[in-house]
């Protein structure tokens, strides 16, 4: 078996600097050759792609004993448990050659802008779904933290402003007072999960119709009377629109602030996730509710904070949306909780609680980003998008459940 | 023909890492009891899944009444007549007895169910083996016995011509195990054949007419009870054969006695319901090791688990080192130096998708945490060192609980209460459905931590444990105390009189 | 039962006295379909204006976008004894029903917003229709990029001559997304100019999905290919202009910048071509529509004549609001 491994190991170091070395090449060959129309950043995708494989190699082989990755399985046991990554693969391939300008860096950049709010979402729901439950209010949450933050942002010139007397104040004030209101549901959705063990389908479902009515509410006060929240601040709008390392070299889009803002935040959720007490009381929990009780575990604590946490993450994730898009309604977020879900389980965090990892849910988002991106850039109607995101979220379940049930 | 109606040659399974079965054969005639034995782990659950369906073997062969089958599904092995009672049933609780009889198979017409039928066959099966239950009562509300009972009428309907026991007498009362043993004997001399699985070698010696003994995943050989000359296997060889090993001590000796100071002081405690315990008042000594005897449904388990916390009392007092003890919460229980091992292993012990690791250090997490941030290699270091002085067979930490076989759950289990240094330990059922090496390793468990000034409440239905290891017996019986017995007083029949004391008018009181 | 007995006694007393209250005075009972949308808000302003100017009495209520409450608003106005009806159809293929209450109790109605088919109006002689042809936001859509596009020949991007240009539409199968959609290209071609569309895509009347929609085409199609976006309507539009400004198109350079239209005239929209970031917008009369709705039903209420209320009628049966362009500066 170890000379299988290290086998694996060689595949991909040579495999990757074979990769990087064509990158490399392509780079300087493109100009001449009059292919910069043709292939666009493939060279520098090849570069980044050969180095991550070559250094994988690299360091898989450093520590021999824990990887057995590939080797000792079968290669058909390999296709079906990657069977959603390699069909984004092959369609990623496919959308390269019917059409060429996927091979940018912008496009790469543009998709990961795109999973970014999905991500904080997926992160919040996790919880929920890590405890065997789910949460339905979390688009609700979306919109109402995008109203709320919007409605107290807007210029001084703008014609409908939503309080028209309103000084221009920091935009903390309005994203905190955002993110307490979602965080306000979240414990309502807590307390009832936790006070009276109603299940977390029936408590966010009745959380959610709440959130609406109290946002179309809020929305429609005058003198707003539900007109489309617009004329917002730039400087909210930047938290949303910013820009990082635009133009270091010529024709660099910049590098949305939204990607670092999830990145910092899915760090803190593994942190949390691994590494304190209220993390593993999740795992707990959700594994195995009487043991945790039985344990000593506060469990009436313990959901309380997590759908508190979510509706944290869900409100952020409102205030970044309405930023980016410089405006709100209360229609904002409507079914995001669903991708959110379908993104998490795709990324193997199970229904029935007690099983699920960070990785594994930023692959999720990944996954479906790039196919939903990829689909519209190549003009897949959109009923057709439907029909594959839902045969995705088949397809993925069933192979993760069989590969519980292989035994 | 070979004269068996089950045969089972050279079953080999492997797991990722572990060889679960390594060439076992297993031959049971009609009309037998066949006792499995070996330690937990030995692979007596695996062989019965592979005979079952639920796994598929590696290698080997499976011969019924001479003739090769492959069953890959247990709907296939109960089509071939075999049926499989679990240890842990799991009745769907909020039907009817009846239904859950005929689950799968109600009889009736293009998808109509014909309840009458149904409930004139259920009755008339009951009847038949003296189970005198309600056709239409719910399945939860019955206790386990019975829910037992029905398993096995439901494969007597079936026409199984064997029946796979499991642990079928780990929550039965004596008179309930008789009752059981009753129908046995009536079913294989109907020619039905039994696979009993047991730890209790009396129960085997008395009902069974060969045993077959795995070791390691090995089949070690399969002997008549009694042989051709008339002599009984005894309990010292089949402790042999399972252990590899001469084991001539069933107890570790106890050094020492228990002090007169009073840890915990029970007075007067009921519960809010009236069928469940009332009026228990004990104290319990530094150093003791106190243990609760009585039948299934003395409400002992009920009586712990308020003490901790998990239920509510409506009346009494509880004083611990003197000081007013209220059972506010499990997590106060906790602080407060209690600890309970429960006795629902899977239900309410393990978290089975987590390792080894997380289970062991759950209920002590505060002490490895500094502002809710837990310091991972502590934990390690703790829960390897505890886990390897309780001889936790496991690959590493990573390895996932429910891999793990019983026993070594168990003993994951009592780390974890361990590592929260508790004054008072609470053990329900510490060794059920363990194997003899592991017993005694807990057994020694328990007597190192008496020596460390702790104090132990011990539950236990298997009457030499309790007579073994207890300083005092409490029997309760009914949910009420019916007697103290102290060591050197007790013996079986004085400890059966006082748990029947309410209960000799009833059948099946449990 | 009692209880069920209270609540119609209930009932009956509140209509007897508002039926009997100022006999004289023309009531007017409007259905809206929905009190929460912005765009009927300011038709019940407009109507609440006009019936106070014209004296009449104007009673309005909420239908909460269910056909059957509306029906039972309905009937309670007419049991109330108002003088003309204006309805404003939850569903506009359900107002046959609402038609034949109306004509069984000799009431006239008016239409407004949503428009019942024709052979409904014609089943009674006392039924109008007041709203705006939707065919016409399009039209006018389309015409706002045709001056655009010969008054600033750089806005041809390729110089082919021809309107290279991307579709943002609203919900599927929605009428105004219909018409909106073909009369748009048709305006175009009549002026002149041969449209290419060179992507569409549907995002449901929402900023968000048009915003992420349009970053795709900026992706794939590239802004320097796109010679005009026209939206369904002004969120989409919205959308469609932050997605630029994120490809930094429309933010002032003239070399970067693609001609956006929607239809509504929302304050966002007028926010966003005081900037420069959209070029227009199409203004569905609201004021004027409630306006003549109001002047109609008084004067049907009242015996008076309906070709002395300022607005044309045609057909005898309908008053068409034209809609109106609105573009940079020329904020209403």
């Amino acid at each position: 078996m170890a000379e299988n491994v290290s086998k694996t190991k060689k595949l991909f170091t040579v495999g990757g600097l074979v990769v990087l070395a064509l990158g490399i090449i392509l780079y300087f060959a493109k100009e001449p050759l009059g292919l910069n129309r043709k292939i666009y950043d493939l060279p520098v995708f090849l570069i980044l792609i050969g180095l991550g494989f070559a250094l994988k190699g690299f360091m898989s082989k450093a520590k021999s004993e824990d990887d057995l990755d590939l080797g000792s399985k079968s290669f058909g046991e390999f296709l079906t448990n990657n069977a959603i990554l390699l069909a984004m693969l092959v369609l990623v391939v496919v959308i390269c050659i019917l059409q060429p300008r996927f091979m940018q860096i912008r496009v790469a950049l543009d998709i990961l802008t795109q999973s970014s709010t999905k991500l904080i979402m997926a992160l919040g729901i996790c919880f929920a779904l890590l405890i065997a439950g789910t949460d339905l209010s979390a688009g609700r949450m979306v919109g109402l933290s995008a109203v709320i933050s919007a409605s107290m942002m807007q210029t001084a010139t703008y014609a409908n402003r939503f309080f028209p007397d309103l000084p221009q104040v920091s935009i903390w004030i309005p994203i905190a007072a955002a993110v307490l209101a979602c965080m306000l549901f979240g414990a309502l959705n807590g307390f009832l999960v936790a006070k009276y063990e109603m299940h977390p389908f029936i408590a966010t479902l009745a959380t959610q119709v709440i959130i609406y009515g109290a946002c179309s509410l809020y929305f429609d006060m005058p003198p707003n009377n539900s007109q489309p929240i617009g004329g917002i601040r730039p400087d909210f709008a930047q938290i949303g629109q910013m820009r990082l390392f635009q133009g270091i070299y010529p024709g660099f889009p910049g590098i949305s602030i939204l990607i670092p803002i999830s990145l910092v935040i899915c760090v803190i959720i593994w942190f949390v996730l691994n590494k304190t007490v209220f993390g593993k009381n999740v795992y707990a929990i959700g594994g195995n509710r009487e043991a945790a009780v039985v344990a000593g575990i506060n469990v009436f604590r313990n959901i309380m904070f997590i759908f508190i946490l979510a509706s944290f993450l869900y409100g952020i994730a409102g205030v970044l949306e309405a930023a980016r898009t410089a405006g709100a309604t209360n229609n904002y977020g409507n079914g995001y909780e669903t991708d959110a879900i379908a993104a998490c389980v795709v990324g193997g965090v199970s229904m029935s609680g007690g099983i699920g990892k960070v990785g594994g849910i930023v692959m999720g988002v990944l996954i479906f980003t790039v196919i939903q991106y990829g689909l519209q850039f190549i003009n897949v109607s959109p009923m057709w998008q439907q029909v594959i995101k839902g045969v995705i979220i088949a397809v993925a379940v069933a192979i993760d459940l069989t590969k519980y049930r292989r035994k | 023909m070979s004269g068996f109606l089950l045969e089972m040659k050279n079953i080999t399974k492997t797991f990722p890492g572990v060889k679960a079965l390594d060439n076992v054969n297993l031959n049971v005639r009609a009309g037998t009891v066949h006792a499995l034995m070996g330690e937990n782990g030995a692979g007596k659950s695996t062989l019965m899944k592979c005979l079952f369906g639920i796994y598929n073997p590696d290698g080997g062969e499976i011969f019924l009444e001479g003739k090769k089958v492959n069953i890959h599904s247990a709907r296939q092995a109960m089509d071939q007549g075999i049926a499989m009672v679990h240890q842990e049933l799991h009745p769907i609780r909020f039907r009817s007895v009846m239904e859950n009889v005929y689950l799968g198979r109600f009889p009736g017409h293009m998808g109509v169910v014909d309840h009458k039928s149904m409930y004139d066959k259920t009755k008339a099966l009951f009847e038949d083996l003296e189970l005198d239950v309600d056709p239409l009562a719910l399945a939860g509300e019955q206790s386990a016995a019975i829910l037992q009972m029905m398993e096995i009428a439901r494969a007597v309907d079936m026409k199984a011509k064997i029946i796979i026991l499991d642990e079928p007498t780990s929550s039965l009362s004596d008179r309930e195990v008789e009752h059981l043993f009753k129908i046995i004997n009536r079913l294989r001399a109907q020619g039905v054949a039994f696979i009993y699985i047991s730890h209790k070698m009396k129960e085997i010696l008395e009902i069974s007419d060969e045993v077959t003994i795995m070791r390691d995943g090995q089949y070690v050989g399969t002997w008549p009870v009694t042989d051709d000359k008339g002599e009984k296997l005894t309990i010292d060889f089949i402790i042999k054969q399972m252990v590899g090993r001469e084991m001539t001590n069933q107890f570790p000796p106890r050094e020492g006695k228990p002090s007169d100071e009073v840890v915990l002081k029970v007075e007067h405690v009921s519960s809010p319901l009236k069928k469940s315990f009332q009026d228990v008042s004990f104290e319990l000594h530094k150093q003791e090791i106190l243990g609760i005897g009585g039948l299934v449904g003395a409400q002992r388990t009920e009586f712990v688990e308020a003490l901790f916390g998990l239920r509510g009392i409506a009346s009494g007092e509880i004083y611990l080192n003197n000081a007013k003890y209220t059972n506010k919460n499990p997590g106060y229980a906790k602080s407060k130096g209690l600890a309970l091992l429960t006795e629902e292993r899977r239900a309410t012990g393990i978290f089975g998708i987590l390792p080894i690791l997380e289970n062991t250090v759950i209920a002590n997490q505060k002490n490895y945490a500094s502002l809710g941030i837990l310091n991972e290699k502590r934990m390690r270091i703790d829960a390897g060192e505890e886990c390897k002085k309780l001889n936790v067979k496991t690959p590493s930490l990573q390895t996932l609980i429910q891999n793990l076989s019983g026993g070594n759950q168990q003993k994951v289990l009592i780390a974890r209460w361990l590592l929260t240094n508790s004054d008072i330990l609470i053990l329900d059922e510490p060794t059920r459905g363990i194997d003899v090496g592991a017993k005694y390793e807990i057994y020694n468990i328990m007597l190192e931590q008496i020596s460390l000034g702790r104090s132990i409440i011990m539950i236990s239905s298997e009457m030499p444990e309790l007579m073994g290891m207890s300083d005092r017996i409490m029997v309760m019986c009914e949910g009420r105390v019916t007697g103290f017995l102290n060591k050197g007083e007790y013996t079986q029949e004085k400890i059966m009189a006082l748990a029947t004391q309410f209960a000799g008018h009833k059948e099946n009181a449990a | 039962m009692r209880k069920l007995f209270l609540i119609l006694l209930t009932f009956l007393l509140i209509f007897s006295f508002t039926a009997f209250a100022n006999a004289d005075e023309i009531k007017i009972g409007a259905c809206i379909y929905r009190f929460n949308d912005a765009f009927m808000l300011r038709f019940r302003n407009a109507m609440g204006d006009e019936a106070a100017k014209l004296g009449a009495k104007i009673e309005m209520a909420d239908g909460r976008d269910d056909q059957t409450t509306q029906n039972e608003q309905i009937e309670n106005f007419i049991a109330e004894g108002v003088n003309v009806l204006i309805i404003n159809p939850v569903d506009r293929m359900a107002s046959q029903p609402v038609i034949d209450k109306a004509k069984s109790a000799g009431i006239p109605v008016v239409f407004i917003n949503r428009e019942p088919a024709s052979e409904m109006l014609d089943s009674y002689e006392k039924a109008y229709y007041v709203g705006a042809k939707a065919e016409e936001s399009g039209i006018e859509a389309g015409e706002l990029i045709a001056e655009y596009f010969k008054s600033h020949p750089e806005a041809d991007k390729n110089h082919d001559g021809k309107l290279q240009f991307v579709m943002l539409k609203g919900q599927n199968g929605h009428q105004d997304m219909i018409l909106r959609s073909k009369y748009s290209v048709e305006a175009i071609k009549n002026a002149g100019i041969e449209p290419v569309e060179i992507a569409s895509a549907i995002a449901n009347w929402d900023k968000l999905q048009a915003m992420n929609i349009m970053n795709g085409f900026a992706m794939s199609i590239g802004p320097e290919n796109i010679e005009a976006v026209i939206a369904n309507n002004d969120e989409m539009a919205l959308g469609a202009v932050e997605a630029l400004k994120n490809s930094d198109y429309n933010k002032g350079d003239k070399d970067f910048y693609i001609p956006v239209v929607g239809v509504d005239a929302n304050a966002s929209a007028l926010d966003a071509m005081d900037k420069g970031e959209m070029l227009g917008t199409v203004l569905n009369d609201a004021d004027n529509q409630g306006k003549a709705a109001v002047r109609l039903a008084n004067a049907l209420a009242s015996g008076g004549d309906v070709k002395s209320i300022g607005y044309e009628v045609t057909d005898n049966k309908y008053i068409w609001i034209p809609y109106q362009k609105v573009t940079r500066g020329e904020k209403k």
